[in-house]
């Protein structure tokens, strides 16, 4: 009926109009018969192509790994639940999000939806779930720029969303502690955007570094892509920056750290969320991105398995490699983890055909998955949970150009310390 | 120092800007048509100097001969293949057959590339800087672009005026229709136009490799600075569209001063109140 094979494929208007109406037949008319042996419909939406779609890198991978664990076939209470995953693209943009979400829903009627990278992808995708009802599983995005960019109030939260990545507060508070490492002036440079990261950076973290006795040097929220930093380089000199703690992808980072060169601008140390965390976007900087610090949110050394495949996490890093040929990186886990969330939601689910049943299944969630342990309860806002973040720095490798080790497990300490961070070197 | 330093750092950026635009605005000046896959054909060249460079094993200054060659070779075929076939006396079509081809390389990028950032190498040199005045440190590389885009545009000039297809050139793009009756032949001159074009277009897409990544969705974004350079300048005048993009990357590195959140407002800013001012441009082409 609607077992239509359809993983990353695109719906031409006569298709969904089939399985619109066999889905229709099959949640109304046939619901106390065929209720339970349908297939359960689980829409996801990446960012495949444009500005993000690295963040994409892993998904074939691990669609590949599910695929092969559980053969599209969900065992709950005894019974044979078929499944099926239904991949869109967000095209890195924000309102494309929205739309093939609301796709999804209304057109695919499927039963739950999972996204994931950065607030452009993930709160888009929340939003038009908590509208229409659909339970949504989200990660890979900082929680606070996810809760408030949605407008979340921390007293009541939202009814059918569920989220889980590091806080903002112990990103810095790990990062804050990796500069406290390094001798240095204490003086922090901003660079944070005009995007859903930087305003929420920018909003949060001043009282925080004023409270850690970090100065700040912030030039203001700027539209991307910007064609040179200038500005902000000569303004950091003009303050004697010592520390930058950034939050830019790939391309803008280039142009700034190239700038800074050029205006011998030589920070002591260096973060800049969303190009830090990926051994390809540093790989063009060469010996450049040696030293650069990161949080981490996910690495082979961390102390978890998956409750899908069993493989730890160095065994999951490991399969990646051999199988991608690429060199392991943090989404990894969380791509893998969000599957190991929904699969064990749905077997705890009373009724398969209620929203509100899934939804309450995954609201009690209480799973360690490989990127540690996964509690919807435990907040910091409602529906929210904070996974064990870690703090690293890239290093010369010896398979690949780079490698990470880690100096900070402040808000993770079951990880283990390799060593201490080192300042740059120029 | 302060001023001096913002200043010229704006008018470097404005060099890139202006090499940016020189290949849209030949095409618009001699055949016009407004290529709308003017940024995505940098980008095309950005990947084949990569291609090139990852393959031979060789720096990018060795390899720029034959990126050029293969840049040129792919102007021709692009006019011979595409755009000679496309009616030019509504400007719309060729329009939306740039915005097609624009769609289509991009999506042939993704394809062949993925969308992981690239980035061409020149080793120290794209840090190296120059300490003109004392704390007024310039950038090496950017002066080369500057330097680059400067040779360019004269070179340009001097064969659009002094030279016999200079004079071809111009015939056929003030009046096509009287150009082929005086006896040109003007398909040969799009090609061989479309041709420099490229020339044009690998060299800005060399310096854009290695001034920042690039990945197939860069280019639009070159595009917008691009027209704006040339409208600033007036169409169809080179040493004005040097201006406008020097215009525009000051205008974005004093607004950058105030506040970060100005920077690219600004450009865009003055822009508009040039375009308010002098609708044909600061340079526009003689009606005469």
């Amino acid at each position: 009926m609607t077992n239509t094979p359809l993983t990353g494929g695109r719906f031409d208007r006569r298709g969904f109009l089939k399985t619109g109406a066999a889905a229709l037949a099959a949640t109304g008319l046939a619901r106390p018969a065929l209720a339970q042996s349908r297939t359960i419909k689980i829409g996801m939406v990446m960012p495949q192509t444009g500005p993000l779609a690295f963040f994409s890198e892993h998904v074939e991978f691990v669609l590949n790994q599910m695929q092969k664990a559980t053969g599209g076939v969900l065992n709950i209470d005894g019974r044979q639940i078929a499944y099926e995953i239904l991949l869109r693209d967000s095209q890195s943009n924000p309102n494309r999000a929205s739309e093939v979400a609301s796709e999804l829903i209304l057109d695919q009627e499927v039963d739950l939806i999972i996204a994931a990278a950065t607030p452009e992808t993930t709160v888009p995708v929340s939003d038009m779930c908590e509208l229409n009802g659909i339970p949504c599983v989200t990660n890979d995005t900082p929680i606070e720029p996810y809760f408030f960019a949605r407008g979340g109030d921390p007293d009541v939260g939202f009814e059918w969303t569920n989220h889980y990545f590091f806080s903002g507060q112990q990103s810095a508070g790990t990062l804050l502690k990796m500069f406290g490492q390094i001798e240095s002036n204490k003086m922090v440079g901003a660079l944070w955007p005009n995007d859903g990261d930087g305003n929420a950076f920018a909003e949060a973290y001043p009282p925080l570094f004023d409270s850690l006795g970090y100065g700040l040097s912030d030039p203001g929220r700027f539209d991307m892509p910007l064609s040179s930093y200038a500005a902000a380089v000569s303004q950091f000199k003009a303050d004697e920056v010592e520390l930058i703690y950034g939050v830019i992808p790939p391309p803008e980072f280039t142009t700034f750290w190239n700038e800074a060169a050029q205006q011998k601008f030589q920070p002591k140390a260096v973060y800049a969320g969303k190009t830090v965390q990926f051994p390809a976007a540093l790989e063009p900087f060469g010996a450049r991105a040696e030293g650069l610090v990161t949080e981490v949110w996910w690495a082979p050394v961390y102390p978890y398995a998956s409750t899908i495949t069993g493989q730890t996490a160095k065994e999951l890093a490991d399969e990646y490699e051999a199988v991608s040929g690429r060199q392991w990186s943090m989404p990894l886990g969380f791509r893998h983890s969000i599957f190991e969330v929904i699969f064990d939601g749905l077997k705890r689910a009373q009724d398969l055909d209620d929203p509100a049943s899934i939804q309450e299944a995954f609201n009690t969630t209480d799973l360690t998955t490989v990127c540690g342990p996964i509690d919807f309860r435990t907040g910091p806002f409602p529906n929210t949970c904070t996974t064990p973040t870690a703090g690293g720095q890239w290093v010369k490798g010896e398979k690949y150009p780079l490698d990470l080790v880690i100096c900070d497990n402040l808000t993770a300490p079951e990880v283990e310390i390799e060593r201490q961070v080192q300042p740059l070197t120029y | 120092m302060e001023l001096v330093n913002t200043i010229s750092q704006g008018v470097l950026l404005g060099g890139l800007f202006a090499l940016y635009a020189l290949g849209l605005s030949l095409v618009f000046g001699v055949m016009r048509i407004v290529n709308i896959a003017h940024g995505d054909l940098i980008v095309v060249l950005a990947y084949i100097g990569l291609t090139v460079t990852e393959f031979l094993g060789v720096s990018v200054i060795v390899a720029a001969p034959l990126i050029l060659v293969v840049a040129g070779g792919l102007g021709w075929v692009l006019q011979r293949g595409l755009f000679e076939f496309v009616p030019r006396h509504d400007p719309l079509i060729p329009l939306l057959v740039a915005f097609g081809l624009s769609i289509i390389l991009q999506n042939l990028l993704l394809m062949g590339y993925g969308a992981d950032p690239q980035k061409l190498s020149l080793g120290r040199l794209e840090q190296a800087s120059v300490e003109i005045l004392p704390n007024l440190h310039i950038g090496v590389f950017s002066l080369i672009i500057f330097g680059l885009a400067v040779a360019m545009i004269g070179g340009l000039q001097l064969m659009i005026y002094r030279t016999g297809f200079g004079r071809a050139l111009r015939a056929v793009s003030d009046n096509e229709a009287n150009a082929a009756m005086l006896g040109l032949d003007t398909r040969a001159i799009f090609r061989k136009a479309f041709v420099i074009v490229m020339l044009t277009v690998a060299v800005a897409a060399l310096l854009m490799a290695i001034r920042g990544n690039f990945d197939p969705a860069s280019g639009s974004t070159r595009l917008l600075t691009a027209f704006e350079a040339i409208v600033i300048g007036g169409l169809g005048s080179m040493w004005g569209t040097l201006a406008g993009g020097v215009i525009i990357g000051i205008a974005q590195m004093v607004g950058a001063q105030i506040d970060a959140s100005w920077q690219v407002l600004a450009g865009h800013l003055v822009f508009l109140v040039l375009l308010f001012l002098r609708p044909s441009g600061l340079f526009p082409k003689n009606d005469g």
